[in-house]
């Protein structure tokens, strides 16, 4: 058993002076192979999110209630307290486990300079519920989840207070602390001051331009409107975009869109109620054809260069080693010994480039660049996830593995006779 | 001929090989059998089958008709992984262009073909050491062969196929590539080896000084044995 460690310790001897002898070719390879892992991490970066926003978690259902066949959607708020107990009637009906209402609010700091710094958008909502129905809130560590419940507890007693995130408070180039005054353009004649009072942690990467306030302080913007203007503000009777229900479990998730649906709470307008995967879907809709093509074509064409990088390099060192290889047979060596040692090679390159090529990706990316900057949809960015570390690593050696199969069969029938032969 | 049991014994072998439709006869009925302990050279003009015939006793190639074996196995019926099984423990290889690994040290390029055999890795040094000593490379031991001259580099391939302890050693063509005064060294070792070690040797050379070196010198022909130089008396 240790005899044997100690030879495959000697084959790994072997392999690394192999892998080094041709600085320039390995240092090529693995740039090369570097290259394509990096972009095939990006472009599974983004389809992974896209996947975890599209599937449907078992045991954390959300069902998005819209406005039934009109974009943006808009409905009333008095929708509200009768959609977030699931439109329940009877004592058995299904309620959901947690709501929240979205509102969005946006407008301009100064509305003579139509600027994007400028610009500042805003989401509504209930505050206490921020933490638990928005995306990836409830994953923060204990002391930024305690940050934000301090934020959401003075947001719920000061309503003009709101959280911005870090880099969307950069462009504006404020500080915590300030006020800003915001003129209304998505509620017209709607002014706002605000307090801002916090950003959002580091480590909520998604929220880095996001910023939240408290439903209520819009609501009674509008409220003032009317008495002020002795009439309600064109966007007033529907400023909700939707409502987020939680429910506990696909079952009860059909059961509250029949409630819903079969409810004559919600005739004008109607409500669409279906779940936030499908909703999420039908928005990418008509993104599909990209997302398609970045999974199918552009993946596979990626790792397909891949292996025939790798299996370029090693076949020229198996070729330039013919002689050797031959040598190691009349030595005795079978050919699953010299097949290992081509794809103890292959491996070492492609391996170690992967990991180093996805590890580098996620540090910078996701510590120093703040993620991918790709907007499409409603997503600015894109984060690369921690398996992607596992990724470099799979790409690696799987292309490595395949890239190698060629080489490693013509180095195995390479002839012992060949040795002796004039030709050395 | 010897009067000692034979350690090799090629009986009527055959050997063609095919090149496009036409076949090339290459060694025929060739029946020759070296004893063990022996120093054989081979000689012969260029063509005539020497390395052919090497390579059929080292368990290389296999013969088109006829029995090669060496001790009690008859490897002409041996499967390809069988061969290279018994070449690791069996016979040791010396090349004319030495045929080093070129990234390995002196020390490893001798340990080569001990990776192959279940040893502990102080059995391996002890083997390694001792192969080095015995060509008196110890000092250059973690050289790389290009840090090495030819004789050195030669030295460092007969280190390699002895290390194993085998029963049968080959060279073809040990000192072709060799100025006189190491070809002379490497002759002497050779010499040391089978002496020494009472190692048999085959050796394939074009000098007639080299093949003086040996016991009987066989000549071949157009794949045929046409004479066999007389062993010489026994050396002091
Ligand atoms: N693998 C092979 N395929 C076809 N022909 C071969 C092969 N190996 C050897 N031959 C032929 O067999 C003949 C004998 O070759 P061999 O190498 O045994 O000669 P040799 O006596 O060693 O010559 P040299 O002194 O030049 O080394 C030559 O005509 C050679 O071309
Ligand atoms: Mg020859």
């Amino acid at each position: 058993m240790l005899s044997l460690l100690g030879t495959l310790a000697k084959f790994a001897v072997i392999i690394v002076k192999n892998v080094r002898r041709n600085l320039l070719r390995t240092t090529f390879t693995s740039l090369g192979t570097m290259t394509l892992v990096l972009v095939v991490t990006l472009v599974w970066s983004v389809l992974s999110f896209i996947d975890d926003q599209t599937s449907e978690k078992a045991n954390d259902l959300k069902v998005l209630i819209t406005e039934k066949n009109k974009s943006p959607s808009r409905l009333p708020y008095a929708y509200v307290s009768s959609l977030k107990e699931g439109a329940a009637r009877a004592p058995d009906d299904v309620r959901p486990v947690d709501y929240m209402t979205w509102v969005f609010y946006g407008g301009m700091l100064d509305p003579t300079k139509p600027s994007r710094e400028n610009f500042i958008f805003l989401i509504g909502g209930e505050p206490e519920k921020i933490p638990t129905m928005m995306e990836e809130l409830d994953q923060l560590g204990p002391a930024d989840r305690a940050r934000l419940d301090r934020a959401v507890q003075r947001m719920k007693e000061q309503r003009n207070a709101c959280v911005i995130g870090p880099e969307q408070l950069k462009t504006m180039n404020k500080k915590v602390g300030e006020r800003i005054k915001v003129s209304g353009l998505i509620f017209k004649g709607i002014d706002l001051e605000f307090e801002i009072i916090d950003t959002f942690p580091d480590a909520a990467k998604r929220y880095a331009q996001t910023s939240v306030m408290n439903i209520e302080y819009l609501l009674a913007a509008l409220e003032e409107y009317k008495v002020t203007n002795k009439k309600p503000h064109p966007e007033g009777d529907a400023p909700v975009a939707f409502v987020v229900l939680r429910v506990k479990n696909r079952a009860e998730l059909e059961r509250l869109t029949a409630q819903i649906g079969d409810s004559p709470l919600y005739t004008a307008p109607a409500v669409r109620c279906e779940s936030q995967g499908s909703a999420i879907s039908s928005f990418l809709e008509a993104y599909k054809d990209i997302f398609w093509g970045m999974r199918w074509l552009l993946g596979p064409a990626v790792l397909f260069t891949l292996s025939l990088v790798i299996a370029n390099a090693i076949s020229i060192s198996v070729r330039e080693r013919r002689m050797e290889i031959a040598l190691l047979k009349v030595l005795g060596f079978r050919p699953g010994h010299v097949m290992g040692l081509v794809l103890g090679e292959a491996l070492l390159i492609g391996t170690l480039s992967g990991v180093f090529s996805a590890g580098g990706a996620y540090l910078l990316i996701n510590k120093l660049a703040g993620g991918i900057p790709f907007p499409i949809a409603w997503f600015q960015r894109f984060f690369i996830p921690d398996q992607a570390l596992w990724w470099g690593l799979a790409v690696g050696a799987g292309t490595a593995f395949v890239g190698c199969i060629f080489p490693a069969l013509s180095a195995r029938s390479v002839r012992v006779a060949d040795v002796f032969s004039k030709i050395a | 001929m010897s009067d000692a049991e034979p350690i090799v014994r090629v009986v009527g072998v055959h050997k063609y090989f095919t090149r496009g439709a036409e076949r090339v006869d290459v060694l025929q009925d060739l029946t020759v059998d070296v004893a063990d302990g022996e120093f054989l050279a081979l000689m012969g003009p260029s063509g005539s089958g020497k390395t052919t015939l090497l390579n059929l006793i080292a368990g290389l190639d296999t013969p088109s008709a006829g029995e090669v074996w060496v001790g009690s196995e008859l490897i002409s019926q041996m499967s390809e992984t069988g061969l290279a099984r018994w070449r690791t423990r069996s016979v040791g290889f010396i090349f004319q262009f030495y045929h080093l690994l070129p990234v390995l040290s002196a020390y490893e390029n001798i340990e080569l073909p001990l990776l192959l055999l279940p040893l502990s890795a102080a059995d391996r040094k002890k083997q390694v050491m001792t192969a080095l000593e015995l060509v008196g490379l110890t000092d250059r031991m973690s050289h790389r062969p290009g840090q090495l001259s030819g004789g050195q580099q030669q030295r460092v391939g007969i280190a390699r196929a002895i290390v194993t302890d085998p029963t049968l050693i080959v060279a073809d063509e040990p000192t072709g590539d060799l100025d006189a005064k190491s070809a002379d060294e490497i002759l002497k070792l050779l010499d040391e080896l089978q002496r020494g070690l009472q190692k048999t040797i085959i050796m394939v050379t074009h000098d007639p000084h080299a093949a003086e070196r040996a016991q009987r010198t066989l000549h071949l022909e157009k794949g045929n044995l046409v004479e066999q130089t007389a062993r010489k008396l026994e050396r002091a």
